[in-house]
């Protein structure tokens, strides 16, 4: 076998390894290579800046821990964000979830950051974690005109809602100022948008996985979606804006590490195909 | 301070994850046991999940009544409904679960659908500024959309002659162009999605903060042990 369909024919194992050494690497010896600021983020950030005060926020996780990794360290970032500013612009935050693993992924938030002893923020009076909703798109109409009815007790304290002063003036989409969807599929954005944003009006962001940003671009760009923050690079950009250097940063240098390796491969492949092309031509 | 327990999940978490991943090396014995686990915890923890949700929503809302008491109870006999579905003779009853879901669901989503994810794309591209003043960018990208929409509809025109000849095979072209670029972004992010899943489990084995220092450790030994183990079953089996 020539060297040329050698480098066509690269055994799978050793691509699996240097992809591992290619990320390893820079987490072990971390390479500080430049992180420019990205219009996303930055769009991100202005967006949940401008938050008017007194406003109803929900944050939904509708992710389960498969997602984690991509989407982790965005949900970290923003929670910091949203309880920071907290008392002082009135915000009320509701936390839920469409995909059964959501609230499993916020309990693990709530393992690492304590918002009561960092932000002084009281649940139940500034925040509120409702839990899973279940039926999907179905389950999201349901809970646009009728929260209490689809969420009878919180999660997190399994008490009825009537019990927090929060959920008071809070029973319908009506209610809400805004959405914030962190998510990796279905239900998402197009069940949102078909439950909430057009019936009821209410604005919403979403954080994503990578994956979905070329199907989610198109409402970007029509105004229905106010923000979007797009994978991994995007919250490493954000955890910089917030001066709260997180997980995603620390991951920046292997995400163009591992990028680089992409390329490579590509370029290999590239040459090889077109010499060996040229070569049988000859 | 670590407690046992903690130290247990840990080791657990790393096993789990490298018994996954060993199988880029290929099938093998400890990526199946991860793998039936796995999807076992999943089904669990969703059915516990669900049962929880039933049992909330009967305590809170449906008991409260005669009439919601019967609602309720029909509701979950529809659902029970599902596991007709596992017999030949009931097959049918199975349908009927499925026939409410199914309804349900595309009743809800066409009530808007028309609106979100088709008229206001429309507008929005009708609406669509060719000029934005000081963002030279902008104006580009939004003069490319206006070019780039149209073709690519008009590549999906499949009867006529017209297709074959000028104006039309240009137009088809450049779709083609728009489209090539539209999947190789695509694939950009979908490579930034898989990387960024392998980094964030490869953070959690280098035990970087807030994941716990001790995965580290756990990853030396768990990873050395599969590798072993890998290697001398492929050599016992070679000899054999």
């Amino acid at each position: 076998m020539s060297i040329l369909d050698k480098m066509q024919r690269i055994d799978r194992r050793y691509i699996y390894l240097a992809a591992w050494i290619f990320v390893l690497f820079p987490l072990y010896y971390p390479l500080g290579l430049p992180v420019p600021i990205g219009r996303e983020s930055k769009a991100w950030y202005n967006y949940i800046e401008a938050i008017p005060d007194d406003s109803v926020i929900i944050v939904s996780m509708d992710y389960g821990v498969s997602g984690m990794p991509e989407l982790y360290p965005m949900t970290v970032a923003t929670m910091h964000h949203l309880w920071d500013n907290c008392l002082e612009r009135n915000w009320k935050i509701i936390v839920l979830a469409f995909w059964n693993q959501g609230p499993l992924v916020f309990d693990t938030l709530l393992s690492q950051i304590d918002p009561a002893a960092k932000y002084n923020v009281v649940y139940g009076e500034d925040w509120v974690e409702l839990g899973w909703v279940p039926g999907s798109e179905t389950g999201m109409a349901a809970l646009a005109t009728d929260m209490w009815g689809q969420t009878p007790r919180d999660y997190l304290e399994d008490r009825p809602l009537s019990e927090y002063p929060i959920m008071a003036d809070i029973r319908t989409a009506e209610d809400v100022d805004l959405v914030i969807s962190i998510e990796t599929g279905t239900p998402g954005l197009p069940e949102w948008l078909r439950q909430w944003n057009d019936p009821f009006g209410v604005p919403f962001i979403v954080g994503c996985i990578g994956v979905s940003v070329p199907g989610m671009a198109p409402y970007l760009a029509s105004g229905q979606l106010s923000a979007l923050l797009p994978g991994l690079t995007a919250s490493g950009e954000y955890e910089l804006l917030l001066s709260r250097p997180g997980l995603a940063v620390a991951g920046l240098d292997a995400v163009s590490m591992s990028h680089l390796l992409v390329v490579l491969l590509v370029l290999i492949g590239n040459v090889a195909y077109f010499a060996s092309r040229g070569k049988e031509a000859s | 301070m670590t407690t046992m327990w903690e130290l247990i999940g840990v080791w657990t978490a790393v096993f789990f994850t490298l018994a996954i991943y060993s199988f880029l090396y290929g099938e093998n014995p400890w990526f199946r046991l991860a793998e039936h686990i796995f999807a076992g915890v999943s089904v669990g923890y969703a059915v516990a999940f669900n049962l929880d949700y039933l049992r909330d929503q009967w305590v809170n809302k449906w008991s409260l009544s005669g009439t919601l008491m019967l609602l309720y109870i029909i509701a979950i006999l529809f659902g029970i409904l599902w596991y007709a579905r596992f017999t030949k003779q009931y097959f049918f009853a199975y349908r009927w679960t499925l026939a409410i879901i199914v309804g349900t669901g595309i009743g809800m989503a066409l009530r808007t659908v028309i609106f979100t994810q088709f008229l206001n794309q429309i507008m929005a591209q009708a609406r669509l500024s060719l000029w934005v003043p000081g963002d030279l960018l902008q104006s580009f990208s939004n003069t490319m959309i206006a070019i780039m929409v149209p073709c690519v509809l008009l590549y999906f025109w499949f009867t006529g002659p017209a297709r074959d000849k000028a104006p039309m095979s240009y137009i088809e072209k450049f779709a083609r162009y728009t489209m090539m670029a539209g999947f190789g972004a695509a694939f950009g992010y979908t490579v930034l999605t898989r990387y960024s899943l392998f980094i964030g489990r490869a953070q959690f084995l280098l035990g970087i903060t807030p994941n716990p220092p001790e995965a580290r450790m756990a990853f030396y030994v768990i990873a050395a042990t599969i590798l072993i183990t890998l290697f001398a079953k492929d050599h016992l089996f070679k000899k054999t």
